[in-house]
Order: structure tokens, then C-alpha cells, then sequence
């Protein structure tokens, strides 16, 4: 009997709870609803309105966006992907930034102004002054000297964690392209490189080299790997818009306004909470359900769900990345691949434009050029750059031209990742199936092989072990370099990408040129005759760029999305409905 | 029953000083390792090797578990290579929300399933006993992931009467994290309408999570029970007149208990070890979906510590079922 009772107990416990809910917060009722944190003191920085979708821009209110997972370390300079820097780069800036939704504009964040040309080697920069951080303590040249002399001498346990600063200034060892950072006065700092590098300024822009305060780098034993706390704990070293209030791995991340931001406006927003969310489904519901006011990376199948939907809205988000098939020559002995006018056909085989609707749900276009069209380089790199058109019959042709028939087909392995989705490559498995009967309708035998993703694909198609693989690639900065100089560039002794295998007559010659030319004529033009080599000799064959999308209810007012996904949350409102 | 108890502990350091090896050998055994899953597309030899040897994963297998050993008897888990946090720390953060939803969906399991079972015993042959056999059936073979979607969509979408997700709303409630049980933290924090919101929160993933155990131990108490009636002293205890609740109670279900409170024990160390489905799919933040991120990304100090930890749990649990065996039947006690 006692049993019954505790049954009914569970019941009614239940029933109450449900109605003591206020019915899972609508949009509007949670973009209205007051903050425990709310301080009484916080003035509006701008003047609040009536609101409204289209009205000036109100301070106040809590948003609560999803990503898909919360950051990998809070220590900036120990973060390579996306979700860390959302969070990120709320706290923390560092000296240039990119200008709101550009992928090439730089605009000065710490620093006011700098001198420096891409065929320099000095550097100067002004710093804004009157900048504290979040701890208090003041933003000056030594802080910004300390910042690069912590990544110049990181210990080893740092090095690999520290991609980004790896990647910008050529490593850490003899090669690293820092010679000296001087702070020349208290607001100037100037910074000396071994030799000039058109990438640098795009490369500080990124969230990695955002500057942290000398007092937190020191309390938190930033320099030491198995002491510090700077990437695990709370800790007031930025001087973005937002201060971190409170960090749960795994459960949310809850920023404060900083009411001393140095900006235009301090931000509109009382508090931002991100929330990990995984799957992109649970990411939708969370919306649906209220839970959250907007997320990132809607799956592509969902856009509908959302866009032009009542009381939603779908920010679409220009692609910045290229997914493409590599095309390995040498990956098969005496394979058919090896023969220019086969990979011709397999490129001849492709209707790009079939792909985008079902895959990329509209959000995308074909990629004729590596470069996507958001690049500041497209117009110039890519003019001359002859894509192979979707044409079966050529591809037919160009197979019987090359011995080919249906008695002896070329035969053919495609491989594709498993347990991965990436922007450029929502659905691995459709897309190879979809291109895998392309390839059949114009003759080829394929052999098709999936491995998982970081731990077996990466690795067999970096090697060189496929024929066709997919891959793809969203830009850190806006540089050529970035792009073509990153998959064909040779080794130090003189050998190819082997993931493409593409060693063609004049290829290593015209990296090497491309990498020397400072002038931003003639960085175009060098860079733009290594994309002809590369597309002509179908090292590869680019598919399509593909968009990605942010969902938010219509209370969110000025998300600007940025191809590179770089957002502040500055300017972001909420209106009352 | 103490020297029960010491030798059952004793054992606990075989056991695990085993499982260390184990997982460490199967962790090694995975294909790939964190640098290239952790570098992804900028995964080059050049960028592998950096991390390697960042990581000290360039070193001799035998030098970095006997590293990992010299770290755990000093008490030290390890960090994750990911996160570079405390894997301690990352667990006692997590597991606290873990415990939480396992109680709750066990609680749901044994204050329905135990009364479903005694009924369906009872009344077996009947209607009730076959609504009772289906509703099992579908509790066992239901998918969590589709039947946590489905109660979402219902409950939180279409009659939005439960949140969707999370643990707590975050907007309506700041509550510092202390003891990191949500409930908890809401009463320390002096917020009774939190302690009601996370609960709030609980019944959805509860609900989703609770569903196999309910069938289980409905099951178990059916079949048990109708042991039981068949009894002896079950017709004897009738004959002399004894209200019908009280035979049940006193007669019947303690007698019937026994194999019940296996299960429940056995059921409770699954559900302690995390359950990834329901965590994922109500971004629960539990060591479940913690252990399964870090075998993905092959964060081996997670997988070797954090399963360490679950195994000696899981074992600890079921020395606890042992030990209340003693106190439901005395005759194990005395023998």
C-alpha cells in the first residue's frame, strides 16, 4: 500500500511541477523577463525606444544562444575552433579586428591606429587609451608586450594547443617570424619580423592573440602548463564587452555586461548565456521550446523550420570555406587517375548545382574556384580560373578517349569521414553517394570506403591513400595563402602535398613566387596562376561553398553574421516583441 | 558483516589496479589519437608531431602508463588533453547532475514499476496483467533517443507545459553552482521557486531515462511476486484474517523483494555510469556524454580516469545492494 501512496505522491508531485511552469517561456515572455543579475545601477547605453523589430536599440534583457559545444580552454591562445571563440571574443580582443560582417576589413579594436605595409617588417601600433581590463588594471604597450612574449616562449605543453599562433608566425623555433616586440611607449608598441609577411595583420585579428591582463597571466600561472588556471577558471583578463560571470563546461557559459567597455556603446545586452548543444535537432527544439533565443549551425534540412517561419528568423551566413574532391594521381599505381584527361572526366561527371538544394538545403553555391566569392581575393585570384563544366557526354568521351570501355571501366576508390558534419560537408555519406552515382552514369567503377573521421580519415587522406576523397576547408584569414598555399605547398625537401599528390612542371616554382610577392598586385597574380595550374590539372575539383545559417526568435535585433563566424554580441538588442 | 564488507573492499584494489591496465591498453588500441582528432583538417605531419610530443604521447606506452600510475597514487587523475582541466575537478562537476537524473528517473521507475508488477501479478490472466505485459515491452524495446525526442515535441513543443532542455532556467534564475546538484544549489541559494524549476526540469530526461529500468523491475516484481503468491504462508497469513494491504506489504512484496532490489541496484550502477542518449538529447551535461566526447576526440586521461572512477562507483553501488540484502532477508545475514 505504502508503495501506492509514494505512486501518488510521484503523480501529483509531477502534475504541480508541470503547472507551476509559466508553460515554457514563449520568445517574447523570455526576452522580456527580468535578470536575477540585473544591476540597479546599470545605465542604458542607448535610449531605450518603444521597441520593435526596426526601433533604436535598447539596453537590457538576457539572451541565451546555443552552439554546439561551450570553449575548449578559456585561455584564448589555446583555442582553434569556433565554438571557443564565440565565447571568446565577447571577453577578450585583441589589437585589429575585423570589421562587422567582412571576411578582409581590418579596423582597429586596442589599437587606434598602426603603421605597417605588407612588404614591411616594423610594425607600429597606437593604442587606444584609457582601456582597462576587467580586472581593473590598465591596457598599455608593456601588457601587449607581455602577451607576445608569453606565446614567443610558450612551454612545449603550450606549443600544441597553440595552433593559430604556430600557424601565423611559422612556429615556435628558429623559423618564427617575431624578431622583437618593443614597447616604445607607454600606448605604442612596435613589433619587428624577421622577414615581411602579408599574413600577419590578418593573423593577430584572430581570437588567439587577443591580449590578457599581465595581473591575470601572472595569478593564474599562465606560463606554467601544470599549474595554470587561466584556461579552466572564471577570471576578469579581457577588456571585451562581456565579462565572464560564471563558467560550467558542458552546462553554460554566462557573461555580464562591462559597464567600463571602452567601445562606441558598452553592450545592449545585461547578460549573454551560451549553452552547449549538440545536435543540431535538440538545437532546434531548444528554440521551439524557448529554451534559448537563437542558435548557430541549423541543419541544413531544417532551414524551413525557421526561416519565414512566425516568430523566428533565419540569418544566413555566406559561406567562407570550399568543400572539394581530392583527385590523388598517385594513390593507385598506374591507377587511371594518373591520366589528366580521367580526372577531367570525373570533373566533367559532377552536377554541382544538384548538390546544393538537397544537401545544403539552398544555403550554398558551386565552388568554381577554391576561394569562395566572400574572399577579397575571388574577383582577382579567381578570374582566370577555368572550372570544368557539368557535362556527361564530355566525360564519356574523355573515358573512351583514354582506353577506357564498359568491359574495362575505370575503376575507381572514393572515400568519405564518418562521425563528422562541417559547414562545407553537412552529410558525407549523401553527398558521396550522390556523386558516386554521377560517377557510375558516365562510366566509372566505384569503390566506395568511409573511416572515421579524425582518427583514420584525416590521417590515410593526408598520407595520400585514396584516389577520391572528400575534404574541405573553412579560411582562418583572407590570404591565398590560406587556401591554395596551405593543401599544394612543398615540403623543405621538395615534395608535394601527398595528400593530392600533384606534382606538376612549374607548380613549386609558382608557390614559391606566390609566397614572395608582397604587393598586392602581384600576390594576385602569382597566386591566381598557382590556381590555374591546380584546377587545370584537376589536382582537385572544388563542389560547392556552403552557407551557414543562425536561428534566432524575432526578439533579437542586429546579428550581423560574418563568413568567418567571427560575431560580436555588441550590438545585439532584444526587443519587447 | 564488517569483515563482509572489509574483504569486499579489499578486493576493490585488484580490481581496479586491472582496469587501469585494461583501459589503458584498449584506449591505445583505438585508432588514431587526440592530436589528429583534436588538429582535424589542419591536421599535418608537421602539426601531429608538435602535438605529440606536447601531449607526451611521442613516448614508450610502458613509460606513459607507469606516468599515469606514479600520477594515481599520488591521487592525481590527470587533465584533459583537450581541456587541459583537472579530470577530478570535471568529474565532480559533472557527476552531481548525473546522480540527480538517476535518482529521479529511478524514483519514477520504482514508484511505478513496483506497483505495476505487483498488480499485474495479481491480477494475472486478466486484461490488466496483458496491458501490463505491453506497456513493458514497449518500455524495454522504445529507443530513449526517440522516445526523448517524442516527449519533448510533445511536452515542450507542441503543449509547452515542461522546459526542453538544460537544467534549470537560466534567465529566470542565477544560482551559483556550490554543490552543483541543481535542487541543492537552489535551496543553498534561498530560491524555492529554483528547487521547483530544476525539478521541473527533471521530469522530461527523468521520464525518458526511467523507462527501461520501470520495465525491468516491473517485470522482475511481476514474476517474483507471483512466486510469492503462491506461497504457503501467503494463504496462511488470508486464513487467519489479515487485512489484504497488510499481507501485501508484510507477506508478500518483502518476500518478493530480494531479486527486485538486485535489479534496482544493478540498474542504478548503469544509470550512474551516465546514460548519453538522454543527456545529449536534454543537454544534460552528465559524465556520460563527458566520457563519450572523450573517447570520440580520444582524450585518453578522460577515458582512463574518468571510467576509473565509474567502474569504482558501479562497484561500490552494488556492495551497497549486497549489504542491504542483509537487512531484507536475515536469513543471508546469518549465513
Amino acid at each position: 500500500m505504502r508503495t501506492w501512496r509514494l505512486f501518488s505522491l510521484f503523480a501529483v508531485l509531477a502534475l504541480v511541477l508541470a503547472a507551476c511552469g509559466d508553460g515554457g517561456a514563449s520568445p517574447s515572455e523570455a526576452a522580456e523577463s527580468e535578470p536575477a543579475t540585473e544591476s540597479e545601477g546599470a545605465e542604458p547605453s542607448a535610449a531605450a525606444s518603444d521597441g520593435g523589430g526596426d526601433g533604436e536599440p535598447q539596453a537590457g534583457g538576457t539572451l541565451v544562444f546555443a552552439g554546439a559545444a561551450l570553449a575548449a580552454s578559456l585561455d584564448p591562445s589555446q583555442t582553434s575552433d569556433g565554438e571557443s571563440f564565440r565565447i571568446l571574443q565577447q571577453i577578450y580582443e585583441p589589437l585589429v579586428d575585423l570589421a562587422p560582417g567582412t571576411v578582409d576589413e581590418l579596423e582597429g579594436v586596442l589599437a587606434e591606429s598602426w603603421e605597417g605595409e605588407p612588404e614591411d617588417t616594423v610594425y607600429v601600433f597606437n593604442l587606444k587609451q584609457g582601456v582597462t581590463f576587467h580586472d581593473g588594471t590598465p591596457f598599455n604597450a608593456e601588457a601587449v608586450k607581455a602577451n607576445f612574449d608569453r606565446w614567443d616562449n610558450f612551454a612545449e605543453e603550450f606549443q600544441g594547443n597553440a595552433y593559430y599562433y604556430g600557424a601565423v608566425m611559422n612556429g615556435f623555433g628558429e623559423t618564427n617570424l617575431i624578431e622583437s616586440v618593443e614597447a616604445t611607449d607607454e600606448y605604442t608598441v612596435t613589433i619587428t619580423l624577421t622577414q615581411a609577411s602579408p599574413t600577419f595583420l590578418y593573423g593577430i585579428a584572430l581570437t588567439p592573440f587577443s591580449i590578457v591582463s599581465p595581473a591575470v597571466l601572472d595569478s593564474t600561472n599562465a606560463d606554467d602548463p601544470t599549474a595554470s588556471t587561466l584556461g579552466t577558471d572564471v577570471v576578469q583578463g579581457g577588456t571585451g564587452p562581456f565579462i565572464l560571470d560564471e563558467y560550467t563546461p558542458d552546462d553554460s557559459a554566462v557573461l555580464v555586461r562591462n559597464e567600463d567597455y571602452h567601445g562606441d556603446h558598452t553592450a545592449y545586452l545585461d547578460r549573454l548565456i551560451i549553452r552547449p548543444i549538440a545536435d543540431p535537432a535538440a538545437r532546434l527544439q531548444a528554440l521551439q521550446g524557448g529554451s534559448v533565443q537563437g542558435f548557430d549551425l541549423i541543419a541544413p534540412g531544417d532551414r524551413d523550420a525557421v526561416d519565414g517561419v512566425d516568430g523566428f528568423q533565419l540569418i544566413n551566413r555566406e559561406s567562407y570555406n570550399s568543400l572539394y574532391l581530392g583527385v590523388n594521381p598517385t594513390a593507385t599505381d598506374n591507377g587511371p587517375l594518373a591520366d589528366l584527361a580521367v580526372r577531367q572526366a570525373v570533373a566533367h561527371a559532377i552536377d554541382k548545382a544538384a548538390l546544393i538544394g538537397p544537401f545544403y538545403g539552398g544555403g550554398g553555391s558551386e565552388a568554381d574556384c577554391f576561394l569562395p566569392p566572400t574572399s577579397g581575393w575571388y574577383d582577382s585570384v579567381c578570374a582566370d580560373v577555368d572550372a570544368l563544366a557539368f557535362d556527361p557526354d564530355e566525360a564519356r568521351a574523355l573515358l573512351e578517349g583514354a582506353g577506357f570501355t564498359e568491359d574495362e571501366p575505370a575503376t575507381v576508390n572514393f572515400w568519405y569521414p564518418t562521425e563528422v558534419t562541417r559547414p562545407y560537408m553537412p552529410d558525407p555519406r549523401g553527398l558521396h553517394e550522390a556523386i558516386t552515382t554521377m560517377l557510375e552514369d558516365v562510366g566509372f567503377v566505384v569503390e566506395p570506403g568511409s573511416a572515421v573521421w579524425g582518427t583514420e580519415y584525416i590521417p590515410a587522406a593526408q598520407a595520400g591513400e585514396y584516389d577520391l576523397h572528400f575534404l574541405g576547408w573553412t579560411g582562418d584569414y583572407d590570404d591565398p595563402s590560406n587556401w591554395y598555399g596551405v593543401h599544394f605547398g612543398y615540403d623543405a625537401e621538395g615534395n608535394p602535398a601527398a595528400q593530392f599528390g600533384c606534382d606538376v612542371d612549374g607548380l613549386e616554382d609558382a608557390i614559391n613566387e606566390a609566397e614572395a610577392s608582397l604587393e598586392e598586385e602581384a600576390r594576385a597574380a602569382a597566386w591566381g596562376e598557382v590556381a590555374q595550374i591546380v584546377h587545370n590539372e584537376v589536382c582537385f575539383i572544388t563542389l560547392v561553398h556552403g552557407d551557414t545559417a543562425i536561428a534566432l526568435t524575432d526578439t533579437v535585433q542586429d546579428y550581423v553574421a560574418n563568413p568567418t563566424g567571427s560575431e560580436s554580441f555588441v550590438d545585439i538588442w532584444l526587443s519587447a516583441e | 558483516m564488517g569483515k563482509f564488507i572489509a574483504r569486499r573492499l579489499l578486493l576493490l584494489v585488484p580490481i581496479l589496479l586491472g582496469l587501469t591496465l585494461l583501459i589503458f591498453i584498449f584506449t591505445r588500441l583505438l585508432p588514431g589519437d587526440p592530436a589528429t582528432t583534436l588538429l582535424g583538417e589542419r591536421a599535418t605531419p608537421e602539426n601531429i608531431a608538435l602535438v605529440r610530443e606536447s601531449l607526451g604521447l611521442d613516448r614508450p606506452l610502458h613509460e606513459q602508463y607507469l606516468q599515469y600510475m606514479g600520477g594515481l597514487l599520488q591521487g592525481d587523475l590527470g587533465r584533459s588533453f583537450i581541456t587541459n582541466r583537472d579530470v577530478v575537478d570535471d568529474f565532480l562537476q559533472r557527476f552531481p547532475a548525473t546522480i540527480e537524473l538517476s535518482l529521479a528517473a529511478m524514483l519514477f521507475a520504482i514508484t511505478v514499476g513496483i506497483p505495476m508488477g505487483m498488480l499485474t501479478a495479481k491480477r494475472r490472466g486478466t486484461w490488466v496483467d496483458s496491458a501490463g505485459t505491453i506497456v513493458s515491452l514497449i518500455g524495454i524495446s522504445i529507443p530513449i533517443f526517440f522516445l526523448g525526442l517524442m516527449l519533448k515535441w510533445l511536452f515542450a513543443i507542441q503543449f509547452p507545459i515542461l522546459p526542453d532542455s538544460g537544467r534549470i532556467d537560466l534567465v529566470e534564475f542565477y544560482i551559483p553552482r556550490v554543490t552543483n546538484f541543481m535542487t541543492v544549489d537552489a535551496l543553498i541559494a534561498g530560491q524555492p521557486a529554483g528547487v521547483l524549476d530544476a525539478l521541473r526540469h527533471l521530469i522530461l530526461p527523468a521520464l525518458a531515462l526511467g523507462t527501461i529500468p520501470l520495465a525491468v523491475i516491473m517485470r522482475i516484481t511481476r514474476a517474483s511476486v507471483v512466486d510469492v503468491l503462491n506461497e504457503d504462508y501467503v494463504r496462511t497469513a488470508h486464513a487467519k484474517g489479515l487485512r489484504g494491504s497488510t499481507v501485501d506489504g508484510r507477506h508478500i512484496l518483502r518476500n518478493a523483494l530480494l531479486p527486485v532490489v538486485t535489479v534496482i541496484g544493478l540498474q542504478t550502477g548503469l544509470l550512474l555510469g551516465g546514460a548519453i542518449l538522454t543527456e545529449t538529447i536534454f543537454t544534460w551535461g552528465g559524465v556520460g556524454r563527458w566520457v563519450y566526447d572523450a573517447v570520440i576526440a580520444r582524450d585518453y586521461q578522460i577515458i582512463q580516469s574518468g571510467v576509473l572512477l565509474l567502474a569504482l562507483i558501479f562497484v561500490l553501488v552494488n556492495l551497497v545492494v549486497d549489504i542491504s540484502y542483509a537487512f531484507l532477508n536475515p536469513r543471508i545475514r546469518h549465513s
